[in-house]
């Protein structure tokens, strides 16, 4: 099921153009914002938005692309359509170097339009369900006591009991005890199971992908 | 079957317009000889036998023997008998045979366009002639009959002559025996600063010869001043006539010697220098100028792509709104309870955004009214009464002031009178947009001229509007910055196109209010 929040964020200068595109779409049962330059966008811009963007190329002030960046730079992953009314080949490279879900040429292809915008919601979805999954993830952590988490840690290295007993200094026994509260506290039904959920809620490196 | 024959009249017709030519030089050129032989400081008629040979191919070579043999016995006789003149006429022909031959294969044509290929050519014809003299003054020394004479002596002096003569000939016979150069040549001869030139010249080599008297190689430097000032004018044509008539000159000069004694050796030597001279120089500002047109071409073009750019995004705007509206119209009467109301006003909607796509058409087919530039004398006072007309009428019920400046005693502009007509137009169309834009009620629009340089005007128009925020200054004449349905972005687009194609400007000022400099070409004054 498709969040409700979803919103095609439409940038374009051209008042006729982003005005046409955001009646279009509306009656396509799209949630739309429209604005007439990325200043006024970023202005207005709020944690919680999700959806994409459709932006013109060319703005008065920052670009599409300029915009693209400045958010990417801000670690917001909004999935960007870029739209122009000339396609230079400059200007698309740019585009898709800085990975815009698609590139297209004014007049484009409604089909065309509602299929990029698709391709970016679907990109957005599993973004967020992504991010709901990592914080439910971070709340059964952290009701695990500093013992368990020590356990987890070495579990998740592939040690069996008597290696982890032997580590921390305690009986196999309890070892095997704290392992299955932990699965019991994590909702998962086996050792394989445990890795993966360490694995992806405790990445090695840092919390970031 | 015919060809033969045909072949054979036609090399029989060259060959009897050659000869006569070649002898007519050889006795008018037989000046200051050392001893009976053609040992003369000045040569021209081998250029004719190598341009001949370099044109007509190599078989005209046999032709060129058979004259040289026959000019010796015509002219002087066969001074050293028939066995030796035989001798020397095999030696010349298949010298300058070779040095034809040797032009022909490095040079790619016969233009003397470069300094690459000038250079090709003085260094072939100077070392060729070095060593065809020495093939010449061997065969007499060998036979005796150079009576006294030091070979180096008449070997050098037959060596400047033959290379003087073919350095200064064959260029002019290079020039002439092609029709854009021949005409270019006969359209320079015409122009009356041409004439003033030929006449200085002509003066300055009556006053090394007949002025100073005495020794005229020591006055010789002074022709080099208006052999620069012509290279720099005309170029290559005008170097290759001022060093013809610079030769002409010194043959003159030598024929009314009466007491032969003038130094034709060294003044022939210099002659070579001030060749090479105005050779070189006229080469280098020809390809400058060359250079310059391909440089004016490519900004033409890429003007003209700009354009297309901006006609392509200003028409694209309204296009896509137009599919857009279009749509979402379908989409409302495709439901089961078509939105009629709101079809209509989409369809509203359409119709406009079609007019606005017209209406970029519209202006551009204004903009090209007149089709392909036409350059013409525009006099100040009747533009800017043009420009007032417009002015007028655009502020018409406003509230806007309109004020013109009318400037005295500047040149006439040398321009397109209906492309800048469209261009002021725009730029007054923009200032009046821009000042009821900021809602001003003391709207000021005003146009001066100013002299920018020699060549240039100023045309100002200022305006008392916001103006350009310096963001958007650099942006301003990308035809797709102004967002605004009136296409005014395509319009300074198109102006500043037009304003380039005339080899001006159009600039935004920096003031805090609106000012645009448009600088055009004005008619030089003499």
């Amino acid at each position: 099921m498709r969040p409700e929040s979803l919103t095609v964020f439409i940038i374009d200068d051209d008042a006729a153009v982003r005005d046409s595109i955001a009646l279009m779409l509306g009656l396509k049962g799209y949630r739309t914002a429209v604005f007439s330059d990325a200043e006024a966008f970023l202005a207005a811009w709020r944690e919680d938005w999700s959806g994409c963007v459709i932006a013109d190329v060319r703005l008065p002030g920052q670009s599409g692309v300029e915009l693209q960046d400045a958010l990417r730079k801000r670690a917001i992953a909004l999935p960007f359509v870029i739209i122009t009314a000339h396609g230079d080949v400059a200007t698309a490279r740019a585009a898709f170097r800085s990975q815009a879900v698609d590139f297209l040429e004014k007049p484009f292809d409604n089909a065309q339009l509602f299929a990029a915008i698709e391709t970016a919601f679907g990109l957005e979805e599993r973004r967020i369900q992504r991010i709901d999954g990592q914080r439910k993830d971070a709340k059964k952590l952290a009701r695990l006591t500093a013992r368990e988490h020590q356990v987890l840690e070495q579990a998740a290295q592939g040690l069996h009991a008597k290696e982890i007993a032997a580590a921390l200094g305690i009986s196999p026994r309890t070892v095997e005890v704290h392992k299955t509260r932990i699965m019991e506290k994590l909702g998962v039904r086996n050792v394989a199971e445990l890795v993966r959920f360490s694995m992806a809620a405790m990445p090695p490196d840092s919390g970031r992908n | 079957m015919q060809a033969r024959p045909m072949k054979l009249l036609r090399y029989l017709r060259d060959a009897a317009v050659f000869a006569p030519c070649y002898v007519a030089l050889d006795w008018a050129s037989y000046i200051d000889p050392v001893g009976p032989f053609n040992i003369t400081p000045w040569n021209p008629q081998p250029a004719l036998a190598i341009v001949w040979m370099m044109l007509g191919g190599l078989m005209h070579a046999p032709a060129v023997l058979a004259t040289i043999l026959l000019v010796d016995i015509i002219v002087r006789h066969a001074p050293g008998g028939y066995v030796i003149a035989a001798t020397t006429a095999i030696v010349l022909a298949s010298g300058y045979a070779t040095i034809a031959w040797a032009l022909k294969s490095l040079l790619s044509d016969i233009g003397l366009r470069s300094t690459r290929q000038l250079t090709i050519f003085a260094v072939v014809v100077v070392a060729g002639t070095g060593v065809v003299g020495a093939g010449f003054i061997g065969v007499l020394s060998t036979a005796g009959l150079l009576a006294g004479t030091p070979f180096s002596n008449a070997w050098l002096r037959f060596w400047v002559g033959d290379a003087v003569g073919i350095l200064v000939t064959a260029p002019l016979l290079f020039a002439a025996s092609d029709a854009m150069r021949r005409s270019a040549l006969l359209s320079l001869a015409r122009r009356p600063e041409a004439l003033l030139q030929a006449t200085i010249l002509g003066a300055t080599v009556w006053l090394i010869f007949e002025g100073f008297s005495k020794d005229p190689s020591r006055q010789f430097y002074l022709l080099f001043l208006p052999l620069i000032w012509i290279a720099v004018r005309f170029g290559m044509n005008g170097a290759i006539l001022a060093t013809a008539i610079v030769q002409m000159g010194v043959v003159l000069g030598v024929h009314s010697d009466v007491g032969a004694s003038l130094p034709v050796l060294e003044i022939q030597a210099l002659l070579v220098a001030l060749t090479l001279t105005g050779l070189f120089l006229g080469v280098m500002v020809d390809q400058r100028q060359r250079a310059e047109e391909g440089l004016r071409q490519t900004l033409r073009l890429a003007a003209a792509g700009e354009m297309a750019g901006a006609i392509a995004h200003e028409v694209n705007q309204p296009l896509t709104a137009v599919t857009n509206y279009g749509r979402s119209a379908q989409m409302l009467l495709e439901r089961d309870q078509p939105g009629l109301p709101q079809a209509r006003e989409i369809i509203g909607k359409i119709l406009s955004e079609a007019e606005r796509a017209a209406e970029v058409i519209r202006r551009l087919r204004d903009f090209f009214r007149a089709g392909t530039t036409r350059l013409e004398e525009v006099q100040l006072p009747e533009l800017l009464a043009a420009v007032r007309r417009m002015g007028e009428s655009a502020i018409e019920g406003k509230g806007i002031s309109l004020e013109i400046e009318n400037p005295k005693s500047l040149p006439a502009l040398f321009v397109d009178r209906l492309q800048v007509e469209v261009v002021l137009r725009n730029l007054i169309a923009n200032a009046v947009e821009s000042v009821l834009g900021a809602g001003r009620q003391d709207g000021r629009i005003r146009v001066s001229v100013q002299r920018q340089d020699d060549r240039h005007l100023r045309i100002v128009v200022v305006d008392n509007g916001p103006g350009v925020s310096a963001a958007n200054r650099e942006r301003l004449f990308e035809p797709f910055v102004s967002g605004k349905a009136s296409g005014m972005g395509l319009g300074l687009a198109i102006s500043r196109a037009i304003a380039e194609a005339h080899g001006g400007s159009l600039e935004a000022g920096k003031a805090g209010h609106g000012e645009f400099h448009l600088i055009l070409p004005c008619v030089q004054r003499a």
